[in-house]
């Protein structure tokens, strides 16, 4: 949530109310769309949660109550009429997929609602990795999102990222893990933990 | 004492919540708070050296998640952990700490003196809002090592050994407090340089219910200073 109030502050959003639509996938990708939209709450957003394909992980449902604890609303069912989602929001979370995603999972049972996010208007904030591309190899016909946030490192696909703003959010992998894998991260500033690039 | 226990049974029967989060989340705040009113550059000593002593409880628990989060941004805390709960959650805590190369201490520092030597802060993680009664070894003698310490000591909820609801006027007097959800009645009483609000997770419904009147947070900060 860090990130999108960095890349949509508050007070900039066009409409009167800061709505955010999170379109939360089946997996873990959802799942940390599911977390930032509670976050989304506490900082005074007004996020509304698209979940079809519920997780039975239990971890993953009691995130759901949480939301709904907090009377973030759950939509059940996407409309597909791309201008209501233009009209209803400033700005859409995507949490369908992340780097675990199979290859043709696009084409999956998300392929629906990929296939309308591919033509909203409004930015959209796809986490880890915008969702339906391949991690290595990027999409040429898939989502564009406006913003990336990369968890822990940039994907390598992160690389055919176009949009306006980049940012590496997770500030929790240990330095030798770091060294391991040769993440070199940015330096974090202060006690934040997000970084743009 | 009783308000912030009913808060917390909310947040883990109704919302849901696991212990887990909601640790993760306050250790964080104190780490944050922390690093705002003693940035690592302030030490005099040559390194940022933070001794960060943990108690038997969940304030323990905040305790260790706190030093994790100092580590990531650049301190060097120490840990001392002498009764550790037999938990997966606290044995987790602590083998990440472990893992990071967080020194834990086998014993105690004897001497104040030797603290000051040592450290530019403490931080008192010992005990939280759920104390009550007497104070039981080892941390009876650590708290009266602690008193004496010049280091500014920075206490997670409560200073430790004090009435949660009265306070200690003899006891711990900390230089820094971090509340964790909301102040207790026992911040009343405290007395030192700084006062942060942290575990920016109770949701607005809560807040109400229970009359919090939280001042707000500044726009997406874990922390707020109270004074």
């Amino acid at each position: 949530p860090s990130p999108l109030s960095q890349a949509f502050p508050l007070p900039s959003l066009p409409r009167k109310q800061p709505t955010v639509l999170v379109v939360c996938g089946p997996a873990q990708n959802g799942a940390i769309g599911l977390v930032c939209a509670r976050h989304l709450r506490i900082f005074d957003y007004e996020p509304t949660i698209f979940y079809p394909k519920r997780s039975p992980d239990p971890l993953y449902r009691d995130f759901t109550t949480q939301c709904e604890k907090m009377d973030i609303p759950f939509l059940s069912y996407l409309p597909t009429e791309v201008q209501l989602i233009n009209d209803a929001y400033n700005a859409v979370v995507d949490a369908v997929l992340g780097a675990e995603a199979e290859l043709g999972e696009g084409r999956g049972p998300c392929a629906g609602i990929l296939a309308t996010l591919k033509h909203v208007r409004i930015p959209i904030v796809s986490l880890d990795v915008p969702s339906g591309w391949d991690v290595e190899a990027g999409s040429s016909s898939g989502i564009s999102p406006d913003v990336l946030v990369s968890l822990m490192a940039p994907k390598q696909c992160a690389r055919r990222f176009l949009g306006r703003q980049h940012f590496v959010a997770g500030r929790f992998v240990p330095y030798d893990v770091q060294k391991k894998f040769e993440l070199n991260p940015p330096e974090y500033p202060g006690t934040e933990c997000v970084v743009p690039l | 004492q009783e308000e912030a226990q009913a808060i917390d049974q909310e947040l883990f029967t109704e919302y849901k919540f696991s212990v887990d989060q909601l640790m993760e989340l306050a250790g964080l705040s104190c780490a944050t708070a922390i690093a705002k009113a003693y940035p690592p550059g302030s030490f005099t000593k040559s390194l940022p050296a933070v001794l960060v002593v943990c108690g038997p409880g969940n304030n323990g628990g905040d305790g260790l998640v706190c030093a994790r989060h100092l580590k990531m941004f650049g301190y060097e805390p120490t840990v001392y952990y002498p009764k550790r709960p037999n938990k997966p959650l606290f044995e987790g805590l602590t083998t990440q700490c472990q893992k990071m190369d967080i020194p834990f201490l086998s014993e105690f520092p004897a001497e104040a003196a030797l603290i000051d030597e040592l450290y530019g802060l403490v931080v008192d993680a010992i005990f939280g809002f759920s104390f009550t009664g007497a104070v039981r070894e080892p941390f009876g003698s650590i708290l009266n090592t602690l008193e004496h310490v010049t280091v500014p000591v920075a206490s997670i909820d409560i200073p430790s050994g004090w009435d949660v609801e009265k306070g200690k006027a003899d006891g711990l007097q900390p230089d820094m407090l971090i509340s964790l959800t909301a102040p207790k009645k026992a911040a009343r009483h405290f007395a030192g340089r700084y006062h942060f609000l942290g575990g920016r997770f109770v949701p607005a419904a809560l807040q109400k219910k229970y009359s919090l009147n939280l001042p707000p947070y500044p726009g997406t900060d874990c922390v707020l200073q109270l004074s």
